[in-house]
């Protein structure tokens, strides 16, 4: 299983005004080449992804947000987990793709003991799954989608060994979140939940 | 903090349709998370690491919810990676009240070798990350600064850091 199968199929299973963060490189790279719709804050740093999203979460409570971590990304502040469990957004699904590998810079730890998985639950998120196939992969996205979390996915995925054009970046890609979140159909929802 | 400064920043939240309180607990400003946590006006997030809390700060911003960090001088510097990132590079407009440690109205048990260092790194981060910041000393000017720093965050697309010091460390 690859992150060039598995990010067109999640696409096909997102409504346009769902919120999505990425972290950098494959993540946002890939995902800059399936969707163009909707809001998108691309390329979150190492450790902020999942804790954006949170926040994004409590912002939009009422409509499902996915972000898009990593395993490098995840273990630069794994107590996010934490947070994220004790917070318990129930509009919140981490889809985080572990390659076991900084890029294509070598393996990460997780391609030894650490099982970012475990860890999350045993941070007190219920909703956990580890999936390594397509099957599995698209099951466990449509159950997160469609169901309360907070959820965390843990996708088994291929090393990338090509090197994709992030075609959305920068002050262009925050310009075009900005727009697409402040004519969101559930902007200032929190207000009324 | 005093049960007098307490309810004032309560009150200055309040005032400023601030409700979104996120915080790794410290002493100084626990006083102000725990009336928080009573009051069903807030919704307060607890964070294990700064880092996340201010991405969290973030999302939430730019997500047209306005927010609060609570921290001191070490949770700034904890989170210097985040506050460049969310602060300098993509420009998220919340406020960050921190307690000045290390001014000479600290009275803490830290020791002075500490205090002299947040008193030394603190001012220098906020302007290397390019945060613009107001010490308040004066409880009677606190609501008026809490309201500004709502307003200016947004205006000039940045968090902004209220340092309190002075009577609310006493």
């Amino acid at each position: 299983m690859n992150r060039f199968e598995c990010l067109p199929l999640l696409a096909e299973m997102l409504e346009e005004n769902t919120l999505k963060v990425t972290s950098l490189s494959s993540n946002a790279r890939i995902w800059s080449g399936v969707w163009d719709k909707g809001p998108v804050f691309a390329s979150m740093n190492m450790g902020l992804c999942t804790g954006f999203a949170l926040g994004m979460s409590l912002a939009f409570p009422t409509r499902k947000v996915v972000a898009l971590d990593s395993d490098g990304s995840l273990m630069e502040d794994t107590g996010v987990l934490i947070t994220l469990a004790d917070a318990n957004p129930t509009n919140l699904v981490v889809l985080c793709f572990d390659n076991e590998s900084y890029a294509r810079m070598g393996p990460t730890a997780t391609s030894r003991k650490a099982n970012l998985a475990r860890m999350a639950e045993g941070a007190g998120i219920k909703s956990v799954r580890l999936v390594r196939t397509i099957p599995e992969y698209e099951t466990a996205v449509k159950e997160a989608l469609m169901t309360p979390g907070p959820w965390f996915i843990l996708a088994k995925v291929d090393a990338e060994t090509q090197r994709v054009p992030d075609k959305r970046r920068g002050a262009a890609m925050k310009f075009d979140f900005m727009d697409a979140v402040e004519r969101h159909p559930d902007y200032g929802a929190w207000k009324r939940a | 903090m005093n049960k007098e400064s307490t309810q004032l920043v309560v009150d200055g939240l309040r005032e400023a349709g601030v409700e979104l309180v996120v915080t790794l607990p410290e002493e100084p400003t626990s006083s102000v998370i725990r009336a928080t946590r009573e009051d069903p006006y807030f919704t307060t997030v607890t964070v294990t690491a700064e880092g996340h809390g201010i991405a969290l700060c973030a999302g939430a911003a730019l997500g047209g919810r306005d927010c609060v960090f609570f921290t001191g001088v070490a949770g700034l510097l904890v989170g210097t990676w985040a506050l460049a990132q969310v602060g300098m590079v993509y420009g998220a407009p919340f406020t960050i009240i921190a307690s000045y440690r290390g001014d000479f109205a600290d009275k803490t048990g830290i020791p002075g070798s500490q205090l002299l260092m947040f008193r030394q790194v603190l001012e220098p981060q906020l302007n290397m990350l390019r945060i613009p910041y107001e010490i308040v000393k004066d409880p009677d000017t606190l609501k008026k600064s809490i309201l500004g720093a709502k307003v200016c965050s947004r205006e000039y697309g940045t968090p902004i850091a209220l340092l309190l010091t002075g009577e609310f460390l006493a």
